[in-house]
C-alpha cells in the first residue's frame, strides 16, 4: 500500500557501516508495523549478496543493487538506486544510518524531493497519529522533539553496537539494475583500507581510552599504563588522532572502531556525539574527567569528578595492587 | 583560487544552553557563542590552499550582529574579505533560509571552491552543505580530509572518511562544495590580540530579509516540538572523596562487578 510502507537504507560491504542496521530496522518495523506498511531494505553495494539473504529475515522485501559501481560509495549512484527503489514503493519514510553515508545520501535525497531531513536521530516517538523523531543538539546537551512537516519522512538513525533481534519475516531479494549516474562531476576513483596493524581493540574485553583532556602525548602513559594494570587495550578519541598520536585503529568513535567490552575507562573524554557511538553498550563504563557537565557522564555507570593527573596514577595502583593480591590467593 | 568558507556562530560547546520557556528555543541571553569549530579546519584548509594556488579566501556567515565576532576570527586568521548576512528574524538558526541567503551571495562571487564544516554543533544535521550545493546546482563531497587542488584543469583529488578508518579517493569538478572533516589539518592558535585588532577589519553587510523576504513559501521542514536535557541514564554513581579514595572506591566496585 502506497504512503504505509517504509525504505530502510542498510549498508554492507567494505567501506560501509553495518552498525546501523539493527537500529534501522527496528525502527523501520516500528514505523511500518504503526502504518499497516512493509518494511523495504536496500542494499547497495559489491559483494553483499550474503547481507541481502540475511535481512530477508528481518523484512518484508529486500532490494539488492549489487554492482561495482557501487563501491566506492558513489553519491550520484547511490541516489539513483534510492530513487528508483522509491519510485516503485511509494514509501511514506525513508530511514537511513547515520553514518558516513547515510549523512552524505538523506541530504541529496531530501533536495530532490523537496523534504526535510531528521538527522542523527536516536529514536522515534509514534504519539497517536503523530511520529515524532528523537534527536541531539548543542553537542548533546541538549535534545529535541522534532516532526518533519513534509513526506515521505527522511531521517536518518545513529549506529550502535546492537545486534538485529532473532529473524522474524521471510523477506525474498529482488535486484535492482544497476544504473551509472549521466554526467558525473564527482567521480570515485578508490576506496582506501585502513591499515593493517595487527591490533584490533574491538575484539577486547576491557578498553581504557585518553581524550583531549590528557594533554600531551608523554602523559598517555597514564592511559597506556591503566590498560596493562587492567589487563586490557588502550585506545582514545578522534582528537588524539587529530593530533597525530595515533592512527584510526586506536580510535573508538563514528570515524574509527566500535567497542562493547566488558568494561570502559573514558579518561578526559568529553563524550562528544561521534565517540559515544563507538562505546556507549560497553557493559560498564568508567568516566574520569575534571567537568561534571561533560555528556560522558550520562552514559557511565561510574563517575570521577576530578584532575586524571591526580586520580589515574592512584587507580593504576590500586588496580595492581588488587591483581596481585588476588595472584596470590 | 577564488574560495568561499562558511562559518557558523554557535553557543559554545563547553556550556550547556538554557532551554527558553516555550521549551521550542533556547536562551541566548548570558551564552557565550564561538566559531563552529568545524568551520575553523574549513578555513585553515582555504588558507592552505590559498598559501599554494594562490587567490583569496572570503569569509561568509549568516546571523544576529553577535555573529560578526566569527568573523574576527575569520580575518585574525588571515581570511581576505568577510560578508555577514545580518539576520535578526531567525538568528541564523533557520537552516533553509540560511542555505538561500548565502547561496544567493555565493553565485554573484563567481568562486571555484566553496568549504564548509561537516557540521553545526548547534543543530548536529550535518546537512547545510549538500544543501547548499543542490541550491547552486554544484557538485558536493562531505566529510572531506584532504584536498589536492588541479586548478588548471579545473579537478580537485579529495579524500574523505567513510567510517571506521575506511577512506575513499574521488575527483571532483570545480566549481564545488565540500564539507571538511575534524582534523584535516592542525588548528594554528590565533592570538587574542589578532581578534581585538580585527574588530576594525571592514565587514560587508547584507540583510537577510532583503535577499530572501518571509511569506516566500514556508519551508521550515523541521519543526521542533520539545527541547529537554537529556535524562541521565540514571546508572551513573559518583564517586567522591580524594583521588586515593576514589581509587580505591572504585576497584571494589569493580571487583564487585566482576570485571576485575
Amino acid at each position: 500500500m502506497s504512503g504505509a510502507d517504509v525504505v530502510v537504507v542498510c549498508e554492507a560491504g567494505r567501506g560501509q557501516t553495518e552498525s546501523a542496521n539493527a537500529r534501522l530496522i527496528a525502527a523501520g518495523a516500528e514505523l511500518s508495523g504503526r502504518w499497516g506498511g512493509r518494511l523495504v531494505c536496500l542494499l547497495a553495494g559489491q559483494g553483499i549478496a550474503a547481507k541481502a539473504t540475511e535481512l530477508c529475515g528481518y523484512a518484508d522485501a529486500v532490494y539488492l543493487a549489487e554492482a561495482s559501481l557501487y563501491e566506492p560509495y558513489a553519491p550520484l549512484a547511490h541516489l539513483k538506486a534510492v530513487q528508483k527503489l522509491m519510485d516503485d514503493v511509494q514509501p511514506g519514510a525513508v530511514l537511513l544510518g547515520h553514518t558516513y553515508i547515510g549523512m552524505d545520501l538523506a541530504p541529496r535525497l531530501a533536495a530532490k524531493l523537496g523534504v526535510g531531513v531528521a538527522g542523527n536521530c536516536f529514536g522515534l516517538s509514534m504519539e497517536g497519529d503523530a511520529v515524532y523523531f528523537l534527536r541531539p543538539m548543542y553537542r548533546g546537551r541538549v535534545q529535541a522533539k522534532v516532526a518533519l512537516e513534509t513526506r515521505p519522512y527522511i531521517a536518518t538513525f545513529q549506529p550502535g553496537a546492537s545486534e538485529l533481534a532473532p529473524p522474524d519475516r521471510t523477506g525474498k531479494v529482488t535486484r535492482l539494475d544497476a544504473a551509472p549516474a549521466e554526467g558525473q562531476k564527482v567521480r570515485p576513483l578508490r576506496t582506501i583500507e585502513p591499515e593493517l596493524t595487527g591490533i584490533d581493540i574491538t575484539k577486547a574485553e576491557i578498553v581504557v581510552s585518553g581524550g583531549r583532556g590528557i594533554g600531551t602525548k608523554d602523559n598517555y602513559a597514564l592511559v597506556s599504563d591503566l590498560a596493562e594494570a587492567l589487563g586490557g587495550v588502550a585506545a582514545c578519541s578522534r582528537p588524539l588522532v587529530d593530533m597525530g598520536w595515533f592512527g584510526t585503529h586506536r580510535q573508538v568513535g563514528q570515524s574509527g572502531n566500535t567497542v562493547k567490552p566488558r568494561l570502559y575507562v573514558a579518561c578526559g573524554i568529553s563524550g562528544a556525539i561521534e565517540h559515544l557511538h563507538g562505546m556507549k553498550e560497553s557493559g560498564i563504563i568508567v568516566a574520569i574527567n575534571q567537568d561534571p557537565g561533560a555528556p560522558i557522564f550520562k552514559v557511565a555507570h561510574f563517575g570521577m569528578v576530578g584532575d586524571l593527573n591526580e586520580i589515574m596514577p592512584e587507580l593504576i595502583a590500586e588496580v595492581r595492587a588488587a591483581r596481585s593480591s588476588s595472584d596470590t590467593k | 583560487m577564488k574560495i568561499v568558507t562558511c562559518l557558523k556562530h554557535v553557543p559554545s560547546s563547553a556550556v550547556t544552553p538554557r532551554i527558553a520557556g516555550n521549551r521550542t528555543g533556547i536562551e541566548e541571553e548570558g551564552l557565550s557563542y564561538e566559531v563552529n569549530e568545524p568551520d575553523l579546519y574549513a578555513i585553515e584548509e582555504a588558507l592552505y590552499q590559498r598559501s599554494v594556488h594562490g587567490g583569496s579566501v572570503t569569509g561568509i556567515t549568516v546571523g544576529p550582529a553577535r555573529a560578526k565576532e566569527a568573523l574576527h576570527v575569520a580575518y585574525a586568521k588571515g581570511v581576505d574579505q568577510c560578508i555577514h548576512c545580518v539576520d535578526d528574524k531567525h538568528r541564523g538558526t533557520h537552516p533553509a533560509r540560511n542555505v538561500r541567503s548565502i547561496g544567493q551571495i555565493v553565485k554573484k562571487l563567481d568562486c571555484d571552491l566553496i568549504l564548509a564544516g561537516i557540521q553545526a554543533d548547534d543543530d548536529l544535521q550535518g546537512q547545510f552543505g549538500i544543501a547548499l550545493a543542490e541550491f547552486l546546482a554544484l557538485p558536493a563531497v562531505t566529510a572531506v580530509t584532504e584536498i589536492r587542488a588541479n586548478p588548471a584543469q579545473k579537478t580537485l583529488t579529495v579524500v574523505r572518511e567513510l567510517g571506521a578508518g575506511f577512506k575513499e579517493e574521488l575527483e571532483v569538478d570545480l566549481p564545488c562544495v565540500l564539507t571538511i572533516q575534524f582534523g584535516i589539518r592542525p588548528l594554528r592558535y590565533t592570538p587574542v590580540m589578532a581578534i581585538v585588532r580585527a574588530r576594525s577589519r571592514k565587514i560587508e553587510s547584507i540583510d537577510a530579509l532583503a535577499l530572501s523576504p518571509e511569506g516566500e513559501r514556508a519551508d521550515n521542514l523541521v519543526r521542533v516540538v520539545e527541547l529537554s536535557y537529556p535524562k541521565d541514564s540514571g546508572h551513573c554513581e559518583l564517586i567522591d572523596g580524594a583521588a586515593p579514595d576514589m581509587a580505591r572506591k572504585l576497584v571494589h566496585k569493580l571487583v564487585e562487578a566482576g570485571v576485575l
